[in-house]
Parts: C-alpha cells; structure tokens; sequence
C-alpha cells in the first residue's frame, strides 16, 4: 500500500508539485492520469523516494520513505521515467545484476529470474546483449529487473510509452495479473483509453494538483460527461489551468 | 553487531557493483582498446627510437671514410687502414655530395699537405661537414677523433726526435669523474619509462569511469540503478575499484612492456642498463598503486560533475596530461627528493620510481609519502563523488 499525504516540491522558481495527496491500496490497480507536465514524473520520484519532497509524508507498506528511502526500496518495484539498459549485458544479467542488489543470491535468485524471463515471454532474447533490443524488449527487461525481488507494491512511469500493440497487451496483463496476486499497483499515463481499461481507481492530476480521484465511472459522474475523454478535459481544466498558474505565480 | 551487518552489506554492494563494471568493462571495446594498447604503444615506440639510436652509434665507426686527393697524404691513409678505416675514393663533387647527404663527410687534402707535414709547419686539412644533418653527426664524430689521433700522434713523434717528453703536451689533464652509477645514467635516459608507468594510471580507468558514471547517466541507466536498497556510496566505490582494476591493470602492462622492449631491442647496445629485475618492478607498482587509485578517483570525480558523457571524455583527457607535467619537468632538470615533492601526489611518485629503476633503493618513507598524499586525494574524490550522488540535481541531470 503507497500512501502519500500533501507532497509539495520545488525545483528553483518551478513548483512541480503543489499538493498531492493519494492513496494505492493492495490488490488495486490505481492511475495516476493527467496531462504532460501534470507533475506526474516528479510525484512519482517522491513516492518511490528517489527525491525528497519540500513538504509531506510517504508511507510504503509500514516503511516512511524520507526517513528510510533503502527499506522503502526494498519494497517497491518501479519502472522509472528513464529506463536505460546496459547495451553489453544480456537480459538475464540486467535482472541478474539488479536481484543481487536486491539481496537476492543463489538458487533463489535463479529461480527468481528463470520465473520472469519465462512470465515475460523473454526467452528468446535472455541470453544476448541489449545493443539491438527493440522498444518492447527493453521495455521487457526494465520490468523484469523492477520486478525481480518480488515486491509487494509497483510503480511504473508511462508503462506503455512507445511500445507496439503486442507490447502493450503484454505489459496490461503483467499489470492485471499483480493485481490478482493481491499486490499494489500504481502507474502513470497520459492516455484515457489505457487507464480506463486497466484501472480500478484514477487519480487525476493537473498543474501538479489532484484535482480528482475515483472510479472511471465516479469521474464520468463528476464531470458530467459519459465520454471519459471529455470528462479527462472537463475536469483538469486543461484550457483554464495555465491562467490559473500563472495567477498564482506572484505569491 | 548491526554496525558489522551494515558494514557487510555494504560490501557486498560494492562487490555487485564492482564485478558488474569490470564484466561490462572487459565487454567494452573502447576501454579495452586504451587500456591494452597503450602499455604496448608507448614504449614499442621509444624502443624503435633507442634501437634506432644505438644503431647510428655502432655504425658510425664502420662508415667508410671518403678521402679527396689521398695521394697527397700517404701516411695518413696508411695510418687510417692500420686503424681499420676504409678508405675509399670521395665522389667527385664532394659538396654536392655531402649536402646531399650521399656521404656523411669528405676529408679533403689540400695541395702542399705534404709539403707543410714535412717543413714541420701547421698543415691544414678540411672535413666538409653539413652541420644540419642529424643523422652524419655519429660519423663525422668518429672521423675527428680519428684525425686528432693522428695529429696527436704526430706531434709526439716530433717532440721524441727533438729529445722532449711529449707529456709536456699536456701540462692540465682533465679526468672526468663519474659519480652516477651506470644505472643511474640509464635512468636518465629512460626518464621515459617512471612516465609511461604513471601515465598508464590516468589512462587504463580512463573509458571506464567516464561510462560507469557520466555513460550510466546519459543512458538513462542511473535512475534504476539508485532505486535498489544499497548505499550510494557503495555503488561509488564499487565504480571506483573498477576503474583502479583496470588502471593497475595497465600499469602491469606498460612494465611488461618496457622490460621487452629494454630485453629484447639493441637498447642495450647504448651501453646502459636499467634495474628491471623483479623487486624493483614490484617496487614501481607499489608505489604506482596509490597513484592508480587516485586517478581513478579523480576521473569518477570529473565524470560525475560533467553534464554528458562527450563532456566527461573531454575533461579526462585533459586529465592525463597532471602526471605529464612532474614526468617532464623530472626528465628537464630532475626532481629535488625532499619531504615536500615527495608529498606532492605525482611528483612524489615520480621520485620513487626513478629511484627504484636507477638501482637505488626507496625507504619506506618514500612511499609511505606519496601514497599517504594520493590516498587522501583518492578519500576526497570518492568521497565528493558520493556526496554528488546523493543530489536531486545530479542524478536527475539537472
């Protein structure tokens, strides 16, 4: 379970964050859905204590992440924002490298990765090396190694971004089946049609604010709109948000 | 008994780390490439160059001698063959010929050689010379000390028959007293070998730190790396230790390198010899070690600070250049052994491992103090490198 209570972080003179405030809970696959430059990216490094915010508290499981970001960590699997790979290390040595990290070793560790190169249908590719990897199996070993230390809760940053249909279906169930398995699921988009298929409850952020959460059908009814498209306009204020900002610049 | 737990876990990341970087170093041609051809690079070619060398010096001696007009000086000519010169014909326009290089001198008789020889006077003989060619000096050399034995001679000779001790031809006779031992000389010439070991520290980790830092970053491989539950820090030092891996690495084999290229090229033939057996060479590494653990340091330090990985290659490069300047300053006038330089990291090290392949020994001291003030550089560095780790802004490339 990721909780996290009036987050607030500045970059200089940039507020990304003003106030955020959400709730994953286990067993939920929970969206976290706004326009470019909601403040989605930089929410998310708070969570997974990455960054420190300027104001606020985050909890995973039963772990605070500022006074504790490592046992957090151990906590959490994440998909970060940026999700390089090793262009000389195979795929079972990017999962490898990040379990042993991880504290994992031995059997169990093998184990571990036979179980996701298997789950992610990466067999073909386990054992060559990253330079030629295409979007979708990159995007394929950055879960995997995310992934690799069995955590309870998951973060992905834009899971789907740039990847092919096939790919997207792959990574949509890897995200239904960790909610099955009871685990909390948090991730980032801005496309409707993938957090209205995927998600049990949509947190909607705009100019680094909440601005409203609930299930796809509460936002269809809050907004009043039956498209869930037009309801993601209505409701981040997407044409009066800038003014808004810029109003609120002087204090 | 946490402290000991924590203490081990921190280990063991670095240990991760460290095998992680060397496996992707080893796979990683471009730091393969400067750490293994350059030991070989740098003195391959400076043995071509001594071998070059020491093969104008032999030569000279058997260089036939071109004599013009021979027949006006028999005796000199006779005295030339007894002395195992060949003389052999100048060509006709000697020169042309000598500034053509065709010959590296022409001894020139002048008409009434004979003449003056036998009235007792000063009698002139030429040497046409090109003082601008590099490659006759040897020869020409070995020609005027050939003719100044033979006016000496001569000279003897007359005072002899007037009855006078030709020793009164000397009455200051100037000794040169050697006081550097024949290894000592040879150092001097092989200045070069203390700053191929010393530059090989700055460039066997070079590649490798510039990819394991500011390369993790532009790949965008740093954010999942610091998201697993181990200290920056031990992934700093792990990074680090890699690096020094391969600048040791390196050391080891520009030695190996320097002890073929001495065993196995006429270098010997220059009538020097440096001390390369085992204990001196495992005195230059040791005291070289310290040095590889603060280039390293300074390269992950540099690396770190740059905004991208062209930047961080530009900065390093310019990096070698800090061991140069000891090594050649070293090389002009020769480095003062006193605590201070000895404290200097570079310079310290300089000293040492001159005096290690000149023959002499080092006491503890003299490595104690380099490696005292490169191991505090190395502390500083990792430690700045770390604290850099830990900022928002540097991780996120901001």
């Amino acid at each position: 379970m990721i909780v996290a209570e009036h987050l607030r972080k500045r970059f200089g003179d940039v507020t990304a964050v003003h106030e955020v405030s959400l709730r994953a809970e286990d067993g939920r696959v929970t969206g976290l859905l706004g326009p470019n430059g909601a403040g989605k990216t930089t929410t998310l490094r708070l969570l997974y204590g990455l960054m420190r915010p300027d104001a606020g508290t985050v909890q995973i499981d039963d772990v605070n992440v500022i006074a504790d970001p490592l046992g957090a960590q151990a906590k959490v699997g994440v998909l970060p924002d940026a999700h390089g790979l090793y262009p000389r290390l195979t795929a079972r040595e990017h999962v490898r490298y990040f379990g042993e990290l991880q504290g994992l070793r031995g059997a169990a560790l093998e184990q571990r990765i036979a179980a996701l190169i298997e789950r992610l249908d990466m067999g073909g590719i386990a054992d060559r090396r990253a330079a030629g990897f295409s979007q979708g199996e990159r995007m394929k070993v950055s879960l995997a190694r995310a992934l690799v230390h069995g955590p309870n809760n998951v973060i992905l940053d834009e899971p789907t971004n740039g990847l092919d249909v096939m790919s997207t279906r792959a990574v949509r169930k890897l995200i239904r089946e960790l909610r099955d398995e009871g685990k909390c699921v948090l991730f980032s988009s801005h496309v409707m049609q993938e957090v209205s298929a995927l998600c049990d409850v949509i947190v909607l952020v705009a100019g680094g604010r909440v601005v409203a959460r609930g299930t796809p059908d509460e936002l269809r009814e809050l907004s009043g709109h039956v498209d869930l498209e037009d309801a993601f306009v209505e409701l981040t204020g997407i044409d009066d948000h800038r003014a808004q900002t810029h109003a609120e610049a002087p204090s | 008994m946490t402290a000991m737990n924590a203490m081990n876990g921190w280990l063991t990341a670095v240990r991760i780390v460290l095998r992680k970087e060397l496996l992707d170093g080893v796979r990683d041609r471009r730091a393969l490439f400067s750490a293994l051809l350059y030991p070989l690079l740098g003195p391959l070619l400076s043995g071509l160059l001594f071998g070059f060398m020491a093969d104008k010096q032999r030569d000279a001696a058997d260089v036939p001698m071109p004599v013009m007009a021979a027949d006006r000086a028999p005796e000199l000519v006779e005295w030339l063959e007894a002395h195992g010169v060949e003389v052999v014909a100048a060509p006709e326009h000697p020169r042309e010929a000598v500034r053509d290089g065709e010959v590296p001198f022409v001894v020139s008789v002048p008409e009434g050689f004979a003449a003056s020889l036998a009235e007792g006077n000063p009698a002139k003989i030429e040497l046409i010379v090109d003082g601008s060619r590099n490659d006759s000096r040897a020869a020409i050399g070995h020609a005027q000390k050939l003719l100044g034995y033979y006016g000496q001679e001569l000279a003897s000779q007359r005072l002899l028959a007037r009855g006078i001790d030709p020793e009164v031809m000397h009455p200051v006779i100037v000794a040169e007293v050697e006081v550097a031992s024949d290894q000592e000389l040879a150092a001097s010439v092989f200045a070069f070998v203390p700053m191929f070991v010393l530059m090989a520290t700055f460039i066997g980790g070079m590649q490798l730190a510039v990819d394991a830092t500011a390369g993790e970053r532009e790949r965008g491989s740093l954010e999942p790396l610091l998201l697993n539950p181990v200290s920056r820090s031990a992934i700093v030092v792990g990074k680090w230790l890699a690096a020094v891996a391969f600048a040791l690495g390196c050391v080891i084999l520009t030695l190996v390198a320097c002890v073929a290229v001495l065993e196995y090229t006429p270098v010997r033939d220059l009538g020097l010899s440096l001390d390369l057996r085992v204990p001196a060479l495992f005195g230059v590494l040791l005291a070289a070690a310290p040095m590889a653990l603060m280039a390293a340091a300074l390269q992950v330090l540099v690396a770190s600070f740059a905004r991208s990985f062209k930047e961080a290659q530009t900065y390093i490069s310019l990096l070698v250049f800090v061991p140069m300047v000891p090594a050649v300053i070293g090389m002009m006038t020769g480095l003062e052994r006193s605590i201070g330089a000895l404290l200097i990291p570079g310079v310290g090290q300089q000293i040492v491992v001159e005096q290690l392949l000149g023959g002499g020994a080092a006491t503890a001291l003299d490595y104690l103090l380099p490696m005292l003030s490169a191991l505090v550089v190395a502390a500083a560095c990792v430690w700045l490198t770390a604290w850099m780790f830990r900022r928002e802004s540097v991780v996120f490339g901001r």
